[in-house]
């Protein structure tokens, strides 16, 4: 019994680094790819199916990397529960969440699994008594024997096979759920309910009435309070709505295809791989040197400099929190060190940990970009002022704290900036870089990011040597569960969206807006109003997704510039990360600097009074928007 | 209960391809006396084109506006219709289609898709940032192309151009940037979507057409009670007709717009024309005749073609 354990375990390691290994050629794959394809152009050769390779490529990471998302219980979640229950009470919590979470998969698989067939071509009309008769029931209607389409993937591989990716990455995203169900024990139990309430549900779901139907909407908001991952909570709604409305579930990956295979989104995990590889070497600490040498001579030098590079950092990882995570544990010593609170440290640590989100490459910015059709670089320069705005006002806040408290002053040392400067030259070069490639005209945005990342590879593993090979391949997992958790929220939101777009919900929400607000300034204060509670509710990913569609239509109606628009909804939503009871930054450095929520929350009230007096500035002064967008040719 | 029938096209609110989708509700809504309703997703809400018709797959949708080119991966014969430099008017087109048309239907309705009615989004003419009057003009400049059909691109590198593979979001930055030059696109696209305002050459070579159809699934065609479906159809034919007319007013406003905007217009001459035709019929046919659609529909296409010219030039003598 032992053995046969020891035995399975081993077993589990080995498939692990099978999967590891899997999927760090598919990410790495993608930066490579693209850089191909432009060294190719530049020899005036086409590689047939790049894009094509690319985009299917970034359905893959999403999905692989949510199923070690599932495997390491990465996956963001609110949880606001778990921190206050008993120990009994909790371990039933868990159990009831993974089960659900588990059903939610293995029904989001099955839909899946209807969009395949509706896909594929048809099969034999023998295979009719071959196969058992609920499954002919289940699924005839999406075209078991009927053919689908002829796409192809570079011109060979059928989209239905590469779809494929979805049904099967659910399922082991279920599996793994109930593998976290608590005791041997839980886990039968859990497995035995989720099957005898998984086959009858769609049938008994379909067509709902609102009685059930609300019910059920509550039933899983208390379920995410109490820890269930974003992503189903999402993907549970968007089947419930579904279901009621009588239509067919196979919606929901139909629009998490589209989605996840529109054309910037190989961009998402490369500039993430491009974050992640700056933070897992040794580049902060040169980093924190060089900002120390430049800036330590002003008032508040330290924390200035830890605002420049917090906001550095994020526009690679964007949203995603690795900003606090890698560079929290080692700017607050320092801070503390040169004699600020630790109110304060903290407060800016974890406010600075999203600060950047409007500067390029961020990745929200993008995907803004894909949601509301405006052009990618558009919406970069749209973001420009306002995000350095955004800085300047945290750094001014710093040097004000940095008089008053009296923080010692470093004198200014020409030859230890230079040194500083020299030895980090070739990290700091990369944002010359991808400013350059991005702005430049010689690729696209995703060869741009491809640039950028094999540039840092190359930098940190063969210049620095601070990435032994052996690292690199935990570092590529690390971002592919990362970015697997990010796009699987994305990817699922994207279905709730669709229902809303079939009810047509943003054409209502617009034709209401317009009759009864009269002016565009009560039109985005409201909208302010809005955003904010919607980011103390809503994590930015599925926001993005659910809410932009919504405020589209209005925003037109109103004459706002879908540009401006997307400027005020990020920095609204940035807000949101600092507001409890969804403020992903609040946790995460709740987590890292190991102190309470409350004391957290205390810390960060100042900078969130500035930050969101800024958004107000941002909102009622379009022109610090358009500008530079006006400008450009 | 009324049956909603719900219908996606790329085409805006306010342009006159939706309006003759709403107009086609309303006469619905008449001749079923309210049993049938259209609801329509406009501008492109509900996806693109393959995301239309993967919907309709699934059942979400069950009627679209989509261009031929679209349907192309459902029913590849129609790819024939719209092979660059053969048809050369809206009448022309509008002659095949009525000889071909009931072929196509015929394979459409083998994989449970019914067409209501044919029309026209317009003509692909060449945008370029540099005046383009001859092939030569064109193969000196960086040839924008949507995605990534390598057949299609094939076609153009063989034919000497300087295709770069872009998704169609690409396209306005890549302009901006210099990564490309030049791109095909209807007169109505490139004044709406502002493409023509970095790219401001454009030659009256009529590449090739992109006609329109209304689709249905036909399972839900079938939930209409039989007697409406003949009168509904009529009615989709008729407003599908009227759009004709109307897509070459609004291709000749969007070119006159372009044309207050600083666009150029450069007229091919006819033996631009022909150089053109006997480039892509020598180098180009022969690879799509293999691969892509099948001969003999092909050359019912052609003559189809041939009796309207003959008939034309005998109405004309
Ligand atoms: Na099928
Ligand atoms: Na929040």
């Amino acid at each position: 019994m032992v053995n046969a354990e020891k035995g399975g375990r081993s077993w589990f390691r080995i498939l692990h680094r099978t999967e590891d290994v899997v999927v760090s050629f598919l990410l790495v794959a993608m930066p490579l790819l693209a850089a191909a394809e432009l060294v190719a152009r530049l020899f005036g050769v086409v590689l047939p199916g790049a894009i094509e390779y690319l985009q299917h490529l970034t359905l893959w990471i999403a999905f692989c990397g949510a199923g070690l998302a599932s495997r390491a219980d990465q996956h963001l979640r609110i949880s606001i529960l778990e921190r206050f229950n008993a120990p009994r009470v909790q371990r039933f919590a868990m159990a009831a969440v993974s089960m659900i979470t588990a059903m939610i998969c293995l029904f989001l698989a099955g839909a899946s699994i209807q969009l395949i067939v509706s896909e594929a071509p048809s099969l034999p009309e023998t295979a009719r008594s071959l196969l058992p008769g609920f499954l002919i029931a289940w699924l005839e209607p999406y075209g078991l024997f009927e053919a689908g389409s002829l796409t192809l993937v570079g011109g060979w591989l059928p989209v239905w096979a590469a779809e494929l990716a979805m049904p099967l990455l659910f399922v082991l995203m279920a599996l793994r759920s109930i593998l976290r169900a608590g005791s041997v024990r839980a886990r039968w139990i859990v497995s035995a309910v989720t099957i005898l309430m998984t086959i009858p549900a769609p049938f008994l779901l379909s067509g709902v009435s609102n009685f059930i139907l609300w019910p059920a909407v509550v039933g899983l908001i208390i379920a995410a309070l109490a820890g269930l991952p974003i992503f189903a909570l999402l993907g549970g709604l968007a089947l419930l709505f579904f279901w009621a409305a009588g239509e067919t579930v196979a919606a929901i990956p139909a629009e998490t295809y589209r989605i996840v295979t529109s054309s910037v989104f190989p961009t998402i995990p490369i500039f993430t791989l491009a974050g992640f590889i700056l933070s897992e070497s040794n580049a902060s600490e040169r980093l924190v040197r060089v900002f120390r040498a430049c800036f330590g001579w002003i008032p508040g030098g330290s924390a200035v400099a830890a605002t420049i590079l917090c906001a550095f950092f994020t526009t690679f990882t964007g949203a995603s929190g690795v900003t606090i995570l890698a560079l929290g544990g080692l700017l607050l010593p320092v801070l503390i060190k040169d004699g600020f609170s630790d109110r304060f440290s903290i407060g800016l640590l974890t406010s600075t940990g999203s600060l950047g989100l409007l500067l390029p490459p961020s990745l929200v910015v993008i995907l803004y970009s894909v949601m509301a059709h405006v052009p990618v670089t558009d919406m970069f320069l749209a973001g420009m002022v306002p995000g350095i705005l955004l800085v300047v006002a945290i750094g001014l806040y710093c040097m004000v704290t940095g008089v008053r408290v009296g923080v010692e002053r470093t004198k200014f040392e020409p030859r230890e900036m230079v040194g500083a400067l020299w030895a980090a030259k070739w990290e700091v070069a990369i944002p010359v870089l991808a400013l350059t490639v991005i702005f430049g005209g010689f690729c696209t945005l995703v060869q741009a990011a491809a640039v950028v990342v094999l540039y840092a590879l190359f930098v940190e593993v063969v210049i620095y040597r601070d990435l032994p090979p052996k690292k690199v391949l935990n570092v590529f997992t690390q971002c592919a569960t990362l970015v697997g958790g990010v796009l699987i929220i994305l990817a699922v939101a994207i279905g709730l969206t669709g229902y809303l777009v079939d009810a047509q919900i943003p054409d209502l929400a617009a034709e209401w807006a317009r009759a009864h607000i009269d002016s565009k300034w009560v039109f985005l204060l409201l909208l302010n109003v809005a955003l904010i509670i919607v980011g103390c509710l809503m994590d930015i990913f599925s926001a993005l997704v659910v809410v932009v569609p919504i405020l589209l239509p209005m925003a037109e109606a109103f004459g706002v510039h879908p540009a401006h628009l997307g400027v005020i909804f990020l920095a609204n939503l940035q807000l949101g990360y600092l507001t409890p009871p969804v403020g992903m930054n609040l946790f995460l450095a709740s987590f890292r600097f190991k102190r309470p929520l409350p004391e957290v929350y205390r810390a960060t009230v100042p900078f969130l009074l500035i930050l969101a007096a800024m958004v107000l500035l941002i909102t009622f002064v379009p022109a610090l928007t358009m500008w530079l967008l006006e400008k450009a040719p | 209960a009324a049956q909603t029938i719900k219908l996606a096209s790329i085409a805006p609110e306010g342009s006159p391809w939706n309006d003759a989708l709403v107009d086609l509700g309303h006469r619905w809504k008449e001749i079923t006396g309210g049993k049938v309703k259209l609801r329509i997703y406009p501008g492109g809400v509900a996806g693109d084109e393959p995301a239309m018709l993967r919907k309709m797959r699934i059942g979400q949708l069950h009627a679209g506006a989509v261009t031929t080119l679209g349907l192309i991966s459902v029913v590849p014969d129609i790819e024939a219709i719209t092979f660059p430099m053969q048809i050369r008017t809206d009448e022309e087109l509008q002659a095949v289609i009525k000889s071909v048309g009931p072929d196509i239907e015929e394979q459409l309705s083998e994989k449970g898709y019914k067409i209501l009615g044919w029309s026209m989004a317009g003509w692909m003419h060449f945008f370029s940032r540099n005046k383009m009057e001859t092939a030569e003009d064109l193969r000196k400049q960086k040839l924008f192309f949507w995605g990534s059909d390598t057949v299609y691109v094939g076609l153009l590198q063989t034919l000497g151009f300087q295709p770069v593979a872009l998704p169609v979001t690409d396209l306005l930055p890549s302009l901006q940037t210099g990564l490309v030059d030049a791109f095909a696109a209807p007169p109505v696209a490139a004044l709406s979507f502002q493409w023509f305002g970095l790219a401001k050459n454009m030659s009256t070579l009529r590449w090739q057409p992109t006609p329109t159809v209304i689709l249905i699934r036909e399972k839900e065609w079938h939930k209409v009670p039989e007697k409406f479906r003949a009168d509904m159809e009529a009615a989709a034919r008729e407003v599908s007709d009227g759009l004709w007319a109307k897509s070459r007013e609004l291709e000749q406003q969007s070119i006159d717009a372009m044309v207050e905007h600083g666009l150029q217009v450069h007229p091919a001459a006819d033996s631009v024309r022909d150089e053109f035709q006997t480039m892509v019929q020598e180098q180009g046919l022969p690879v799509f005749l293999k691969k892509r659609f099948s001969p003999p529909f092909f050359e019912k296409v052609q003559a189809a073609l041939a009796e309207y010219r003959s008939e034309s030039a005998h109405s004309d003598r």
